[in-house]
């Protein structure tokens, strides 16, 4: 069945094309980490990159910290919901890590998400409190020898040299249809770059992007 | 020689619901069909069928009846504990019993001369166990189970068909005790034939050329022979172990070990017969103050895949007793397990990033441990356009077994960040635009906002909702939905 023009995205919105490589770029039994301020888009690159792997047939976990996930979205981004488990660590952080280390520790995730996101309504850029050097190792060791790609999604870098690679999101502006009075958000506009890699000696080269960064739209 | 006893309680729905409730004893009860139009009579007690009651009446013709009767709805837990019953009332005289449906057991009585005496002693005696079951079963003795059940039906409380006569027994009885197919029936019905005499007395082979091997199964059975074996009932077994205790535990720890060596057994017996367990219930008796009455507490939970890891169900359990602990001191336990077999089968070869149901449920069981029960599973999205609404669903081994495709109709789509619960905003409105907000400790100008958008649902219901939303964008660039209930203003989310 045919779709109709206009119910399509305009070029280079979303993550069509850079998702395979976006995946690529996450290594497997290493520690990984998506930074970003408030309203940058970290959690919809989140939301694609379980989309995606779920869409795939994989099993994936999502330790939320900050009971912050929105599953209706991720259905609607073409997350297969039925093959993710959803741990709701309810504001405990230090919980959140452990249950992350050992869904990592079982190697029977393909991915698991740490989101470390600061609470929607707390004061933005706040480092997690009680979340020493010894989180970070410990959940890198916990990922070592498995299959599994344990990302950490925070408002800032948090784990220093366990991180095997780290991709900052920057906010772009959002997209308001209708001038000058606004009608319609239409989407957000986000610039993601891989600022460390251990794995890569050349960071990948998206299609569509430049260097180890990707300009993406997200719609709503 | 074979010997079969049949244990037949007639009107068996009306006798289990008398059962339940002694007050109905002797009185003319009938057992309704709730789920049908106007609420048939599906069973009447002999008292009722004494007043002109039959089956398929409706409620108020029934209650219409000079005398009248006493109506009772369906309750098949009912009939479930009396045909429990009525099977133990056979297992406590013969190690063989069979389940021929609803108020129908069959006993193998041969060889039990020794313990009960003759056959009218073992009758008389199964009669009266089944009298202090509370169930008016008749009892009928035969070599087939054909006659046996043919004897209990013409007989008001026992019969016995001395070896050898069953044949003649059977010869006037109808063709309808056979329990024939509708087709059967009706081919039988063309012939004319109407008793199991008549059947018996047809040509065998031509028979067999007829109705095939069916035909010379059913003559068979008409002649009173009876060669397939009792298929022999087992109560369902019953995985518990329990410990009281001699002196009462007001401490956490030695609880756990005492569960753990409870959970070893348990989940020792269940792996023995090749089993698992699809659920756990424990309980713990409380010690009491002299002359109070002891309390229990309890509770059950579910593992994410049937198990019989101890390891597994202890940590479930530690962390259930941990978060909220005995409010006295224990003098005994009891863990219970709901066994179910589970199939073998063969991972597969590309199981990469999918666990084992064993490392599943392990690894899902310390998860529970740190964050607590409900508070993990898969998301199922309701049927409704309410926000957020969804629930948490047991994650299953089969998950993420290769279902979606490859991806290609994924969609790049703004994620929202939800506060849960969403949080009460103040919102400053300048000609029906929000320009201001402020939410905890979110707060700005909004520089654009478009809005309002309605959804709505269960205006039918008391628990009606109505929400206009709107997305802002305050000055710091921060995104949020706003939205408005008609009296409060609500920050919903933040998108990201």
């Amino acid at each position: 069945m045919a779709i109709a023009k206009e119910s399509l995205p305009p070029p280079g919105w979303g993550l069509e094309g850079s998702a395979a490589s976006l995946l690529e770029a996450f290594p497997r039994g290493q520690l990984s980490e998506i930074v970003g301020p408030r309203s940058a888009g970290g959690s919809s690159l989140v939301t694609s990159l379980l989309a995606h792997a779920t869409a795939a047939g994989a099993l994936v976990a999502l330790v939320d910290g900050s009971d912050a996930f929105d599953p209706a979205g991720a259905a609607a981004a073409g997350a297969a919901l039925r093959s993710l488990l959803w741990v709701r660590a309810g504001r405990r952080l230090d919980a959140a890590c452990r249950a992350a280390e050992l869904l990592a520790r079982s190697g029977g995730f393909a991915w698991v998400v740490l989101d470390l996101s600061a609470d929607p309504t707390a004061p933005a850029e706040r480092r997690p409190p009680g979340l020493g050097a010894a989180t970070w190792i410990r959940l890198q060791r916990a990922a070592r020898d498995t299959p599994t790609r344990l990302v950490v999604h925070a408002s800032r870098h948090l784990a220093g040299s366990a991180a095997a690679l780290v991709l900052a999101v920057e906010r772009r502006a959002p997209r308001w249809m209708g001038a000058p009075r606004p009608l319609r958000l239409e989407g957000l506009g986000s610039r993601m770059e891989i600022v460390r890699s251990r794995t890569f000696s050349t960071p990948p080269s998206p299609p569509g992007g430049r260097g180890s960064e990707w300009e993406v739209t997200w719609r709503l | 020689m074979r010997r079969i006893g049949c244990l037949l309680v007639p009107h068996f729905a009306a006798a289990a619901a008398v059962r339940a409730e002694s007050g109905l004893v002797g009185r003319p009860l009938v057992v309704l069909d709730e789920t049908r139009p106007g609420r048939l009579v599906i069973e009447a007690s002999a008292e009722a069928r004494a007043l002109g009651v039959s089956l398929g009446m409706t409620e108020a013709a029934a209650q219409a009846r000079p005398g009248g009767v006493i109506c009772r709805e369906r309750v098949p837990a009912h009939e479930v504990a009396a045909q429990q019953a009525l099977l133990e009332v056979g297992l406590v005289h013969s190690p063989r019993v069979e389940e021929a449906g609803p108020g129908e057991v069959y006993l193998d009585a041969a060889g039990l001369g020794a313990l009960f005496g003759d056959e009218p002693a073992l009758a008389r005696r199964l009669v009266q166990r089944a009298r202090d079951a509370r169930l008016p079963a008749r009892v009928g003795l035969a070599g087939s189970r054909v006659a046996a059940r043919l004897a209990a039906r013409r007989t008001a409380e026992l019969a016995c068909i001395p070896p050898g006569a069953d044949a003649a027994h059977l010869r006037p009885a109808p063709i309808a005790l056979l329990d024939l197919s509708l087709e059967m029936a009706r081919r039988f019905a063309r012939w004319g034939i109407r008793t199991l005499g008549e059947l018996a007395d047809l040509p065998g082979r031509d028979l067999y050329e007829r109705l095939g091997p069916e035909g010379a199964r059913l003559q068979a059975l008409a002649r009173g022979e009876d060669p397939r074996p009792l298929d022999p009932w087992r109560p369902p077994p019953r995985f518990e172990e329990a410990r009281e205790l001699d002196w009462a535990l007001d401490n956490l720890e030695p609880l756990f070990a005492l569960f753990t060596e409870c959970a070893e057994r348990l989940c020792g017996r269940l792996e023995a017969q090749a089993l698992a367990a699809d659920r756990f219930e424990w309980s713990c008796r409380l010690a009491a103050r002299p002359g109070e009455t002891p309390r229990t507490i309890d509770g059950a939970f579910v593992p994410p895949v049937p198990t019989h890891e101890a390891r597994a169900v202890m940590a479930v359990l530690r962390a259930t007793l941990a978060a909220e602990p005995p409010s006295a001191a224990v003098t005994a336990l009891v863990l219970r397990a709901q066994p179910v077999r589970v199939p073998a089968s063969q991972e597969p070869l590309d199981g990469e990033g999918r666990p084992s149901p064993r490392t599943l449920a392990e690894t899902v069981a310390r998860v529970i441990a740190l964050v607590g029960p409900g508070n993990l599973g898969v998301p199922v999205l309701l049927d409704t356009h309410r926000p957020g609404t969804l629930r948490l669903e047991p994650l299953s081994a089969g998950s993420g077994s290769g279902e979606g495709g490859k991806g290609e109709n994924l969609r790049g789509v703004l994620a929202l960040r939800r506060c849960r619960p969403p949080r009460p905003a103040r919102v400053r409105l300048i000609g029906g635009r929000p320009v201001h907000l402020h939410a905890e400790s979110l707060a700005g100008p909004i520089v654009a906002s478009a809005g309002p958008w309605r959804t709505s649902g269960e205006w039918w219901l008391d628990s009606r909702w109505v929400s206009d939303e709107w997305d802002v964008e305050l000055a710091d660039g921060t995104l949020g939905r706003l939205a408005h209930d008609g009296s409060t203003w609500l920050l919903e989310g933040i998108y990201d």
